[in-house]
């Protein structure tokens, strides 16, 4: 009656401790945290990827290879985000500032359009996680 | 001590270890667990994190009614330190809707109350609103967005349009979607051949990859029936008849065909047909394949369609060309010998059975084929499916799941009936689309978020009535003629494929437009759809030129630019040293390929319209990617200027 509520100490954690099983159930749920293509992307990666999509491709190419089909005709070319060496040491600051700024906003090459009047820093924030998920696709 | 004394100690013993119970019960909480390993793992962490005090958390939502107490054991959904922890204590994505707002389980479900695993995760008994998978989430959006399109909910965009495109409206009564317009079946047996019409039954996307067309998985003999029964009706809708083709077409020389086909390829070229058809898989996707079109029509209801669509297939949205009827011939002569199926197997013949029109009606009523395809003979269609206006509300007792091993929930039910109608009864009428996984899983989050939940009002985010703008007049019967309305959006109504041209005379000068009737050459470089030359007359130019130059104005577009010589080096510099606009657009050759070629701008545009759209594109154009760069109206007009400079 009233025990059988409480069931025994094998199947209540005790006080300090979430049962193994629980935490272990909750954790094999959910998909581990991705690179873009490779395995499922985070919502926010997959919302990065609609406005990359739209508004970065063009130029930057859709795996962000910096060969999109309007590549060809800037000089200088736009970034290559799988290339480590092209995008090392740079911070997400930074990234946030050139895409909000353009290139202007980080002394280089006005080519680069400042969105920050397209999106706002919510937006430009998933757009800086996918091109990061896309720098660890190779 | 008396018997009396005994008793009254042991039940006063009994009654202290009762007692106990509640308060033991109370000290171990599995959330308390939870708790005590969340502050454990923040001590650990080098930011710093604010521990959580013991005891249970909830969010009382007073609006939607709901009491949440999720938050008891997932204690990091707003730091952002927590981004990469191990659940529960991981943070919960950056998303438009406050936390503190909503609440958790108006976007998840599942049992809010609950502050026990087991009675908030997965298929909890007795409780209606089981928690959403993952993959099923956007359904909850779209319990309050009602517009077309959500911002940031991309599958349940994808899956409204399915809906709407499928036309499940034709058996299924949802409301908020209307019924797609399908080719009326009168006069059918006037158009197709039989060996066509049973292959087309038989697997609907064998023909046209992209039909919408269902495949009704029909027997054999079924299809027979049913060809047959479709067949008697060879009278063109409207009381009309179809006029023989021209004597030109009866040509015996061989070299003189092949010039009659060159012309007629040409010809075709110029109108652009790709646009909106397919042809063997490139091309717009308005229309229908053409790529094997000589293999199932014959050559007179081809010509008559060509010359009159809205006679033989009343509603269609195609336009009428102004061929001559020479010229007509010739394309109709190059689409037979270029459109041709070459695997093409005639049918051996067949002896319909003697009870084929019966048996034919039958199979038509059953499978509410009325429901589509309009037919004369067969009055009344009956909508044969559920309702599915509050489908998201059914409770899981309320499921048949038949002999299928599935997960016994509500979203999984729903896409696999999606995908594999006859699964769940073999019985069942529906027929199979075809979707891939996604698109079943879209379709799936759409019908969901049919809910029968009692949402406030205030939250509600309905779409904007539409305008039904239908031009009347002289302009009205052409842009009907035209079909320009499928292409082209007026005043609110018409599909966006091409420009929005309730304001083309404030964007775009009036000469331009009217030589633009004469040679529609491409002017964005990246488009499968490019406007098709219509064979105008002048005059017909004339009115459509007219009526969109005193009709299609915004006054406020209206700007006076300073004629000021100086502002002209200005925008120079503006263009191509701060703004960098040669990244997308070409002048004198020289550039991106993204934006028009703006050579000629200065005669193309007007100023007005160039100062306001340089302003703010998301204003006008929110498909375009043109960057807004908070320009001040100085900068604005001196691009102006030295944009208007080019002519």
């Amino acid at each position: 009656m009233v025990f059988s509520q409480c069931a025994g100490p094998g199947t209540h954690p005790a006080a300090g401790t979430p049962s193994k099983d629980s935490v272990a159930a909750a954790d094999s749920a959910m998909p581990p945290l991705s690179s873009a293509g490779v395995l499922p992307l985070t919502y926010e990666q997959q919302q990065g990827k609609i406005l990359f999509m739209k508004y970065c491709s063009v130029c930057h190419g859709e795996q962000g290879k910096g060969d999109g089909f309007n590549a060809y005709n800037l000089d200088p070319k736009p970034r290559d985000f799988t290339d480590p060496r092209a995008m090392a040491g740079i911070e997400d600051a930074t990234l946030l500032t050139t895409i909000m700024e353009g290139g202007k906003g980080v002394n280089k090459s006005p080519l680069m359009p400042a969105w920050g009047g397209r999106m706002n820093k919510l937006e430009g924030e998933y757009v800086i996680e996918y091109v990061k998920a896309l720098e660890h696709q190779h | 001590m008396g018997k009396l004394s005994k008793y009254f100690a042991a039940v006063s013993v009994v009654l202290l270890v009762v007692l106990a119970v509640s308060p033991m019960k109370d000290f171990f909480r599995e959330w308390k667990g939870y708790q005590y390993a969340y502050n454990k793992l923040i001590a650990n962490l080098p930011q710093r994190v604010k521990p959580a005090g013991i005891g249970i958390k909830q969010i009382w939502v007073q609006k939607l009614d709901r009491v949440d107490r999720c938050e008891t054991c997932h204690l990091g959904l707003k730091e952002d330190a927590l981004v990469n922890a191990k659940e529960p204590f991981r943070s919960h994505p950056r998303i438009h809707h406050d936390i503190e707002e909503f609440g958790c389980t108006m976007c998840h479900g599942g049992q809010g109350v609950a502050t026990e695993y087991k009675e908030s995760v997965g298929n909890v008994k007795f409780w209606d609103q089981p928690m959403l998978p993952g993959a099923f989430i956007e359904a909850s959006c779209g319990k309050c967005h009602k517009e077309q399109n959500v911002p940031e909910a991309p599958v349940l965009n994808e899956g409204r349009k399915l809906v709407q495109e499928s036309n499940c409206v034709a058996c299924h009564k949802i409301e908020g979607y209307q019924k797609q317009w399908v080719p009326p079946l009168d006069g059918i047996g006037s158009k197709v051949n039989r060996t066509w019409l049973v292959n087309w039954l038989k697997n609907p996307k064998q023909y046209y990859s992209g039909t919408k067309m269902p495949n009704f998985l029909l027997s054999d003999e079924d299809v027979d029936n049913l060809a047959d029964f479709l067949l008697t009706f060879t009278a063109p809708p409207n009381n009309s008849e179809l006029v023989p083709l021209p004597s030109s077409m009866k040509i015996s020389s061989e070299a003189q065909k092949a010039k009659v086909i060159e012309k007629g390829s040409t010809l075709f070229g110029e109108a652009r047909c790709i646009s909106c058809h397919l042809i063997n898989g490139k091309g717009g996707y308005v229309a229908t394949e053409l790529g094997k079109v000589a293999s199932k029509v014959n050559a007179d209801w081809l010509y008559n369609y060509i010359k009159e669509p809205k006679v033989f297939m009343p509603e269609v949205q195609m336009p009428r060309y102004r061929f001559t009827e020479n010229d007509l011939a010739s394309v109709v002569a190059y689409m037979q010998s270029e459109f041709v199926d070459y695997d093409f197997q005639q049918l051996p013949p067949h002896t319909p059975d003697p009870a084929y029109y019966e048996k034919g009606l039958a199979i038509f009523k059953k499978y509410n084929c009325a429901g589509c395809h309009q037919l004369q003979a067969v009055t009344g269609s009956s909508e044969l499916g559920p309702d599915l206006t509050f489908v998201g509300g059914k409770k899981t007792y309320e499921i048949d799941f038949g002999n299928t091993s599935v997960d016994q929930t509500l979203p999984s039910y729903l896409k696999t009936k999606i995908l594999d109608p006859r699964t769940f009864a073999s019985t069942a009428k529906m027929p199979k689309f075809g979707f891939s996984d996604e698109q079943a899983t879209a379709a799936a989050v759409a019908l969901l978020s049919n809910s029968s939940e009692n949402i406030p009002e205030e939250y509600i985010v309905r779409p904007k009535p539409a305008p039904h703008f239908v031009p009347q007049g002289e302009f009205g019967k052409l842009v009907k003629d035209l079909a320009c309305q499928s292409c082209h959006v007026m005043n609110g109504t018409g599909r966006l494929v091409a420009t929005d041209l309730s304001m083309e005379a404030s964007q775009a000068q009036p000469q331009w437009i009217k030589a633009y009737f004469k040679i529609p050459y491409s002017l964005r470089p990246t488009l499968t759809e490019r406007m098709p030359n219509f064979f105008l007359s002048e005059s017909e130019i004339n009115v459509l030129g007219d009526y969109m130059a005193k009709v299609f104005v915004v006054d406020t577009l209206d700007r006076a630019i300073p004629a000021d010589g100086a502002l002209v080096s200005e925008g120079r510099g503006l263009y191509y040293e701060r703004y960098g606009c040669q990244s997308c657009h070409m002048i004198g050759g020289k550039g991106g390929y993204v934006g028009p070629p703006l050579d000629k701008v200065g005669s193309r545009l007007e100023p007005g319209w160039i100062f306001h759209w340089l302003k703010d594109p998301e204003a006008y154009k929110p498909q375009s990617i043109e960057p807004d760069n908070k320009l001040t109206d100085r900068e604005a007009e001196a691009l102006t200027v030295f944009l208007t400079t080019l002519r």
